[in-house]
């Protein structure tokens, strides 16, 4: 709950930044970020031990486990000063899915774990990690691709605040997009094929060849593919890449809890 | 013994008058020698650029005295014989030491917030010093005025933000490409403002330039000065694959790049991002190309109002610097000085 407040109060100090044009360095958002990432730690850890668990099981716990991963990542890459607005781009979707993943529904404690005992746990749990890290993945792609569409109009409509701000180069930022996707897409794969293979230890797991969850991990997994593909295969970089990783996160992040309703697999 | 300063600047004399009263390299120190076997200086600092020439001075004479003398021997080592009415200022603490922290801080610049002045002020009290013509005073001054230009530098905005088209263009450059050693630059027009432009970018490690000109012999020419290839002008189509950054300053009447030429060389180019800067008049570069993907067209007046952005940006960064100086000022004089908004040059004694 602190965390999230946090990050609400990073938001506000983005509104402040984004208003002043990005034009000096964010030690105060990074800080601010640090502390969040410190109680969401904390709260993290502790919640694995009082569960004995990896705390990636259900709803509650895959959204924070992504929200961790995207703070780690903006905390990581802000060590390079022109990239520390990452975090300031990130604090929105941060403050948005904490509020989220609060709501008391999207964490019945009981079904935690327990929900498919003829599942491999650690299978489970490496699956719902990977998973929850590809969003991270995505989400940061696609808070990047913010970033650059925000250079990329104000350079396309010759605003000062183009030069006056502190952002990185708009090619450096595509970059980053890119290879964020790329992780994401790898982890993605590598998490859905774990999946896969954790299946194989249900007696009727053909009776979920048409889980709703599997099926639209299948659409977003294909949606990245098509993403990749585009930009390095018919050099569809710049603003429509930027605009393809936004929606692309914004169909997940729409859809995710949805789709955890609709699958009796992923909420028995 | 106070510090003095009598000299010209852009501020009070024309070019055609500071020329006159300019210090060639080669005679500063023979001119401080005898500035100080003339009795009118104990230490001396000859500051002599092509906007001042300014004689920073320790005398045990009392400030007039001092002032005459000094003012005796500027114009009399310049053979000067015609009348001057306030174009030589002098100056005596704390005024003078004001001064001095302002021109190492680039504040008494033409280009407000310039560093070239800070190098050129370096290299002139490292020629006094030298010559043994500095003491306690002036040293103290000095390596206190190169701590206040550094600090205002880091911690105030005077010197941030390019205030020249050439140097506006390579902020562009780097705000749209990851590195500018990987980018290869292209001008099509050898005019005196492309060559600027051009020259800042391969100064910030541009890594290559191709120069093509109606007149093949003037882009031979620009090539060759710029260290780079010429091309014929029927050509530059085929190497805008290559490039990443086009100057344009053609003198043609038309456009020479439209959306219907660019569409199939940014295909070709497999939209990698394209810097374009028109600096001509009328424009080369039909402006419709901007709002295709991947390219970003300037004109001459988008970069003059970027320039025009900084220095206003400048110029609101003034009243923090003059507060450093003054604290610094104080801190150096004591607390018997009394602090000054702002310098107050004098004639040095009226005309002749």
């Amino acid at each position: 709950m602190l965390a999230v407040i946090l990050y609400g109060l990073s938001m506000l100090y983005s509104v402040f930044l984004w208003r002043k044009g990005f034009r000096r360095d964010d030690h105060v958002n990074y800080f601010v970020l640090l502390m969040a990432f410190g109680l969401h730690t904390t709260a993290m850890v502790l919640r694995g031990f009082r569960l004995n668990h990896c705390p990636v099981t259900n709803l509650y716990e895959a959204t924070t486990f992504a929200m961790w991963s995207i703070v780690a990542v903006c905390l990581v890459v802000g060590l390079w000063p022109r990239l520390r607005f990452l975090g300031a781009f990130a604090s929105p979707i941060l403050f948005g899915v904490g509020v989220f993943a609060l709501m008391p529904n999207l964490d019945p404690l009981e079904l935690t774990r327990t929900a498919r005992p003829e599942l491999s746990p650690a299978w489970t749990s490496v699956h719902a990690a990977l998973m929850a890290l590809s969003y991270g993945a995505f989400g940061l792609s696609s808070i990047a691709a913010v970033m650059y569409l925000t250079q990329e109009h104000n350079l396309k409509l010759h605003k000062l605040q183009a030069i006056f701000s502190v952002l990185p180069p708009i090619q450096r930022l595509e970059v980053v997009v890119a290879r964020l996707l790329l992780s994401g897409f790898i982890l993605l794969t590598v998490g859905l094929a774990i999946g896969a293979y954790d299946l194989t230890y249900l007696s009727n797991a053909q009776a979920y060849r048409g889980d709703p969850k599997i099926v639209w991990s299948a659409l977003v997994w294909l949606i990245y593919l098509g993403l990749i593909v585009m930009r390095w295969k018919f050099a569809q970089g710049g603003r429509r890449f930027a605009l393809g990783a936004i929606g692309s996160f914004a169909f997940v992040l729409l859809t995710f809890w949805g789709i955890n309703v609709l699958s009796p697999l992923h909420n028995p | 013994m106070p510090l003095v300063v009598i000299g010209l600047s852009y501020r009070s004399a024309p070019v055609t008058l500071r020329e006159r009263f300019a210090f060639a390299e080669a005679r500063v120190p023979e001119a401080l020698r005898q500035l100080r076997d003339s009795g009118a200086a104990d230490e001396a600092v000859i500051v002599s650029t092509c906007n001042r020439v300014e004689i920073y001075a320790v005398s045990s004479l009392e400030p007039p005295g001092a002032f005459a003398a000094l003012r005796d021997f500027l114009i009399n080592s310049h053979d000067y014989r015609e009348p001057l009415r306030d174009e030589i200022y002098s100056l005596s603490e704390p005024q003078s030491v004001h001064h001095l922290f302002k021109v190492a801080s680039g504040l008494d610049s033409m280009v407000l917030g310039e560093t070239e002045i800070l190098g050129q002020l370096k290299k002139a009290y490292d020629v006094a010093l030298q010559g043994g013509h500095t003491a306690g005073r002036l040293n103290k001054a000095f390596q206190r005025a190169f701590n206040v230009a550094k600090h205002i530098r880091t911690e105030t905005n005077i010197q941030r933000g390019s205030v020249s088209v050439g140097s506006v263009a390579v902020e562009l450059a780097e705000k749209i490409f990851n590195r500018l050693s990987e980018r290869d630059v292209m001008v099509i027009g050898a005019g005196d403002t492309s060559e600027k432009a051009a020259r800042a970018l391969l100064s910030r490690g541009a890594r290559s330039i191709i120069v093509t000109n109606r007149s093949h012999d003037k882009a031979v020419l620009l090539a060759q000065e710029l260290g780079g290839r010429a091309v014929q002008f029927e050509d530059w189509a085929r190497e805008f694959l290559n490039v990443d950054i086009v100057i344009s300053s053609t003198s043609a009447p038309h456009y020479i790049l439209d959306r219907a030429k660019l569409e199939p060389l940014m295909k070709s180019r497999r939209n990698r991002p394209l810097l374009l800067i028109d600096i001509a008049v009328p424009r080369d570069i039909e402006p419709e190309v901007n709002f295709m993907p991947n390219i970003f067209l300037y004109n001459i007046d988008d970069l003059q109002a970027i320039a025009d952005a900084y220095l206003t940006q400048r110029k609101e960064e003034v009243v923090r610097c003059e507060q450093i100086i003054r604290e610094k000022a104080q801190a150096l004089l004591g607390p018997q000085a009394v602090p000054q908004p702002a310098r107050e040059a004098r004639p040095a004694f009226g005309g002749r």
